[in-house]
Order: structure tokens, then C-alpha cells, then sequence
């Protein structure tokens, strides 16, 4: 692969429920109101022409109302005849007068149906697709589609080969933002697009056998750093969202542009290859206005995208490409090890702030260069744990992918006077003086050795009372290990005998939320030199330290995680550390005391326990 | 007290948009503001305005393309 992809997508949503909330406005509900239908269908032909004029093609999912439409279904087959789009199908846009009276359902997230009514309403929306068109659609999708759905799709429809799976960091900040109204929470996903695991869809599949046999898409490509630590439904490629986060001055949203073309550069971290999708349902472009914006800026917005699209097309740097196209395309050349990482600057804030993405079949990480490389996310990719999500399971709504690590709903380096919060970090200490690296933020540059992701962050200083260090991080990457090394190297001090120990640790704890979750039965464990030392998580304060460390561990089974700390030396102590209640956080480190020009060189694995 | 109606535009709450959270105000035709039913805010379409201009401050790159990545 070497080549920027872009797919638009369209769904004919006949009952869209922006639309649909306006349109009830001092009213009763009524699913069939002609003057929503025609709205809709209105918007739906806007954006498929304003695509079509800027030479770009589309895939047109239809969603289960529109398949009950025949002037939808004759546009489909047209734009599909006369452009080349495909077809595909949505468990998006379910809502209809036909789909109450069958399911008796006001449900809309297919997702969150129990497993019987899946499987009911993939054989109805799917069916019904085939008795429409004649063929079977190989595209789907949702705002999110968990693993028992893929698999009970791909064991009834092998020929489905791509859905549209998550969108990135749709979780409690989404739940927050909709005035805590809108159940889309799913954090933990990969940004760009992967091959789920059959065990849970967030993970990439680590192999052939565990691939669930789609390519997923996240819905939407999304500012990783704005997204973060803000609602996902103001920052990525759909421009009534730049307009809902009121990115805009004078009409104008250079931010798109910009968003657009850092996703561009993601060739540089993925052997040539980056990705882009637009999909913006027809409930965002009401012609009565939304999100402060009038329907001549909804539009506008809309059609100043997709011009950017069509220009880089013609300027021959992007590829429209369809679902389809996309999933055959990516499939070509994905060895399922090979991670996706992306060092994502600020575009947005006005800062040099820079975050490093990282996902592979074992974790998906994050490092945040404003706090001197702080590792702010972790997820264990490698527990591939089996979680399913809707009605009659444990998780309900609750489809996240569970951290270790999340530094913003779990404090990371700054708490408020009191305990840990989640962060993984490195401090150094020189007689009762200690600066964490999480003060000193940096920039970092990208680099490869063979199948080794490199990031090298500028040197920091860090002054003592009586000298001064420079200290240098680098993180490695070795694909296909399910660890990261990590080098802190002393490379200049104005005082060569001074003695630092240097403390590498990680402060952690597991959730899907802001709350903390019972650390009980966590078991924290060194092997060294004299030994073994384990306890079992009680909120009790204790701690442990350990000359010639082997290894220090945290073994988490509420998911199914061992999280290992290992170093290149038998100098090095390790230690562990026990929370308490009103610190709900176990921390695993390793440390050294060095003179002059030294380096603490340790790794951090993580593996499933089980 | 009139009845509450959708503002033009569906102004959201200036006041909750700066904690991130999406509140559609209403209208009072008769007072002609609107208001908030979660966080108290009051004010006429002037003060909506001024403060979703506050809001867009923060962006201090909302107006810059930028090509260097």
C-alpha cells in the first residue's frame, strides 16, 4: 500500500432522529411524516450529488426504512449503475413504522438488543436487503457492532467483508456531552481502521484464527488529541461536527483541511498507508439549521469537504474507494501483527503538543509528549476479552474496551492532594529532591529499525539543587511482542559524580469509566534475587522492595491481565505498591541509583494472564 | 410565564457548551431570552452570540491552515 484512501458514505435515513425530534416539536410521535421522510430524502440526493460533482464515489448504505422506499431504492441502483457506488447495508436508521410493527421495539442501537433480537433483526434487515436488490450487500455497519454480532453476521453472511465497527473514544465523554442521554459508550477502539478479533471487536485479531473476517472502520476519522479529552462529536472528518465544536470563524473551517491532511501524513508511521471516511447522516444537514448554523453553512460546510476530497483526488493525492474496495485493498497488505501508530500534533489548541497512537493485536497505547512521554493510555489487547454488550448481558451498555492506564478519568500525574492517579512514567531523585518526566514536556520524533517502532523524545533537563541532568526517553516498539522498551539515558550532567536513581513505574488500575472498579484480588508480585514477594490487592498500603529484580508484576484477573515489568541488569531494585480506598491504584517500578552518563533500560509487557 | 418554544438555530446553552455538554435552551417569546433548564442561564441572542464567540477562543488554531505534518 502507498496511497491516502477515502471513503464517503451515505445512508437514506428515512426517520432520521435529529430530524424526526424537530419535525415532533409540540407534537405526537408519527413515523411516517411525509414532510420528515421527504427532508431526509432530500438531504440524502444533496450529498450524493455534491459527492458525484466532485468526482468522488460513494457507498450508499441503506438502512432498513430505506429499503421500503422505492425512489431510494431506485437512486441506489442508479448512483450504483451510472457511478460505480456500492450498495451496502446499515443497522443505523432501523426505525420505522414497519420495523415497530415487526420487532415492537423503540430500540435504535443494534448493538444494544438482546442477542435473540440480533439475530432477528441481522435475518430481517439483511433479508430484506436480498428481496430488495437481488444480491446480498458485503459492507454494514453501525455506530458500533460488537463481536457475538459480527460472528452470528459473518456465520450467516460470509460474503459481508467490512463493517463500519466503532467510533473512536465514543464513551463516557460522549455520554457526558449529550447531557447524559446518548448510550453510545465504546472507548478502547483503534482510530483507523483493523481486522477485529472474534473475541471482541475493539482488539485487532492476532492471527488467522482469530480473525472475525471483517475489515472494520471506525465511523469517522477523528483529531486523536482533541477527541481524548473532548466529545468525540465536535472533532473529526464530518463537518456538521467541526460545526457542533464551533471550529469555524467566519464561515470558514480550516480545521477540516488540516484534520484531512494529518491524516495524510499518517503514510509516514504505516509503510506508506493512510485512511480517511466521511459519513454525515442526512440528520445533520436539516434545512431548518443546527448546531447555531443555518442550513446554507450546513451545506456549505459540507460542500467545502468534500471539494478537498475531490481536489486531492485530482491532484493524485487520494483514492475514493468504497467498502468494498477498501476492505479487499487493506486485506492485500496486512500482515495481522504489523501495528498502526501515528504521532498526532495539535491542530486545534494553538500548542506543539504531540501525542503518540499506538495499536497492535496486544495493546493500544498512548504517549503524551507534553508530559515528558507519559504513557496516558493502555489497553490490553492482548486478554482479547469476551464482553458482550445489549440487553440480558453484564456489560448492558457498557461496550468499552477496559483501560489499565487512563490518565484522564483517572488522574494520571496531577490528583488532588491526595494519592495516585493512573500515568506511566519515570522519576529521578537525587537526595530527597524528585522530578517526575510527567513536568517536562518535549516533542518526539518517529523512526523504524527493521520491524521496530521507534519514538525518540527530545531531551529535557531536569535541575537538582546543586546540578543539572539532561535526560533523554526512547520507546521501541518490537512488533509482534506485546512489549515496549524503554530507555532513560542520562546524555549530560554538570556534575559526573552525582548519584540519581532513576525510577521507572507504572501506576495503574482498570475501568471503562470515570469510577473506580474494586481492585480486590489484584496480585502484585517481585521476583529478584532473594526470591519471591506476592500480595493480594486489600487496600492495605503495603509496599515491597527487591534488590536484583527480575521482574515486577501486576496480574489484574477482573481482565484477564498480567501486566510485567522486566530490566537488562541485576543492579536494579524492584518495587511494588498497594493503594488504599481513596487511591484505588496498585503501582509495579523498577529503579536504579546511576552516576554520569547512565541509562535505566526496562520493558513493560502485557499479556493475557489466563 | 409563556411556554418555552425552540430557539431559531437551536441555540445550545452557552453556559453548559463551556463544560462540553449540549443543552438546547428554549425561548420565551414574551421575555424574549432564552434559558437553560439545567444550568440557570438567562440571556437574549446578543449574549448567546458573545459567549459562542468566548467558547471559539480556545481554539487559537480555528482560523489557521496548517500544512506541516
Amino acid at each position: 500500500m502507498g496511497e491516502f484512501y477515502v471513503t464517503i458514505i451515505h445512508r437514506p435515513e428515512m426517520v432520521p432522529e435529529y430530524l424526526q425530534k424537530e419535525a415532533e416539536e409540540g407534537k405526537a410521535e408519527d413515523l411516517t411524516r411525509s414532510g420528515v421522510i421527504q427532508e431526509s430524502l432530500d438531504i440524502f440526493r444533496t450529498q450524493q450529488r455534491v459527492a458525484h460533482e466532485n468526482g468522488l464515489h460513494t457507498t450508499i448504505q441503506m438502512t432498513y426504512a430505506s429499503l421500503f422506499n422505492a425512489e431510494v431504492v431506485a437512486i441506489a441502483k442508479e448512483h450504483h449503475e451510472k457511478y460505480g457506488d456500492e450498495i451496502g447495508s446499515t443497522f443505523l436508521g432501523i426505525q420505522c413504522q414497519q420495523f415497530r410493527d415487526k420487532f415492537q421495539s423503540k430500540e435504535l442501537a443494534v448493538w444494544l438488543f438482546s442477542m435473540e433480537d440480533k439475530r432477528r433483526i441481522v435475518d430481517e434487515v439483511i433479508g430484506k436487503f436480498y428481496e430488495v436488490f437481488g444480491f446480498y450487500p458485503t459492507s454494514t455497519g453501525s455506530y458500533y457492532m460488537d463481536a457475538e454480532l459480527v460472528n452470528y453476521i459473518k456465520s450467516r453472511y460470509p460474503m459481508i467483508k467490512v463493517a463500519v465497527a466503532t467510533c473512536w473514544e465514543e464513551g463516557p465523554k460522549a455520554y457526558w456531552n449529550a447531557n447524559n442521554s446518548w448510550y453510545t459508550i465504546f472507548d478502547g477502539s483503534p482510530w483507523n481502521p483493523w481486522i477485529p478479533s472474534k473475541r471482541n471487536i475493539h482488539c485487532p485479531a492476532s492471527d488467522e484464527e482469530d480473525d472475525i473476517g471483517i475489515v472494520a472502520i471506525p465511523h469517522l476519522s477523528r483529531d486523536l488529541l482533541a477527541v481524548f479529552d473532548g466529545p468525540g462529536s465536535y472533532y473529526g472528518t464530518h463537518p456538521q461536527n467541526i460545526l457542533r465544536g464551533m471550529v469555524y470563524e467566519e464561515r470558514e473551517i480550516p480545521y477540516f483541511k488540516n484534520m484531512v491532511d494529518q491524516y495524510r501524513a499518517m503514510v509516514k508511521y504505516n509503510r506508506g498507508y493512510a485512511y480517511n471516511m466521511m459519513f454525515v447522516g442526512p440528520g445533520w444537514m436539516s434545512k431548518t439549521g443546527r448546531w447555531e448554523s443555518d442550513y446554507a453553512f450546513l451545506l456549505k460546510s459540507y460542500q467545502d469537504g468534500m471539494a478537498y476530497y475531490g481536489q486531492l483526488k485530482r491532484e493524485g493525492k487520494a483514492k475514493d474507494v468504497t467498502m468494498s474496495e477498501f476492505a479487499d485493498i487493506y486485506r492485500r497488505d496486512r500482515p495481522y501483527i504489523r501495528p498502526e501508530c501515528t504521532l498526532w500534533k495539535d491542530i486545534l489548541y494553538g500548542s506543539k503538543r504531540q501525542q503518540f497512537w499506538y495499536v497492535d493485536p496486544w495493546m493500544r497505547t498512548c504517549l503524551d509528549m507534553n508530559q515528558g512521554g507519559a504513557m496516558i493510555d493502555l489497553r490490553p489487547y492482548a486478554a482479547k476479552l469476551v464482553r458482550p454488550c445489549g440487553v440480558g448481558t453484564k456489560c448492558l451498555q457498557d461496550a468499552s474496551y477496559p483501560f489499565l492506564v487512563q490518565s484522564f478519568y483517572r488522574a494520571g500525574y496531577f490528583t488532588h492532594y491526595a494519592g495516585e492517579g493512573a500515568v506511566k512514567s519515570c522519576k529521578f531523585a537525587h537526595k530527597g529532591e524528585e522530578v517526575d518526566l510527567c513536568t517536562c514536556r518535549t516533542l518526539a520524533s518517529f523512526s523504524e529499525e527493521g520491524d521496530t517502532r521507534v519514538v525518540t523524545l527530545d531531551p529535557v533537563e531536569i535541575e537538582f539543587a546543586s546540578f543539572t541532568i539532561s535526560v533523554q526517553s526512547v520507546f521501541r516498539f518490537a512488533e509482534g511482542t506485546g512489549e515496549i522498551e524503554i530507555v532513560r539515558k542520562i546524555i549530560d550532567t554538570t556534575d559526573p559524580q552525582a548519584e540519581v536513581t532513576i525510577n521507572e513505574y507504572i501506576t495503574a488500575c482498570y475501568g471503562t469509566t470515570e469510577y473506580p472498579e474494586d481492585l480486590t484480588g489484584v496480585r502484585l508480585t517481585l521476583e529478584g534475587a532473594s526470591g519471591t514477594e506476592s500480595i493480594d490487592y486489600a487496600y492495605r498500603c503495603r509496599e515491597a522492595e527487591m534488590d536484583g529484580i527480575a521482574r515486577a508484576d501486576a496480574l489484574v484477573p477482573q481482565v484477564d491481565t498480567r501486566l510485567t515489568m522486566r530490566a537488562n541488569t541485576d543492579k536494579a531494585a524492584g518495587y511494588f505498591r498497594e493503594g488504599f480506598a481513596f487511591s484505588p491504584m496498585y503501582t509495579i517500578g523498577i529503579k536504579k541509583a546511576v552516576k554520569g552518563k547512565e541509562e535505566l533500560r526496562t520493558w513493560l509487557k502485557v499479556e493475557k494472564a489466563s | 410565564m409563556a411556554q418555552g418554544r425552540k430557539g431559531k438555530l437551536n441555540y445550545r446553552c452557552p453556559r453548559c457548551l463551556m463544560r462540553e455538554i449540549d443543552m438546547d435552551m428554549l425561548y420565551d417569546r414574551d421575555a424574549d431570552e432564552y434559558y437553560c433548564l439545567r444550568c440557570s442561564f438567562v440571556g437574549d441572542e446578543q449574549e448567546v452570540i458573545r459567549l459562542n464567540a468566548q467558547f471559539r477562543e480556545k481554539y487559537r488554531d480555528r482560523a489557521r491552515r496548517i500544512t506541516d505534518f
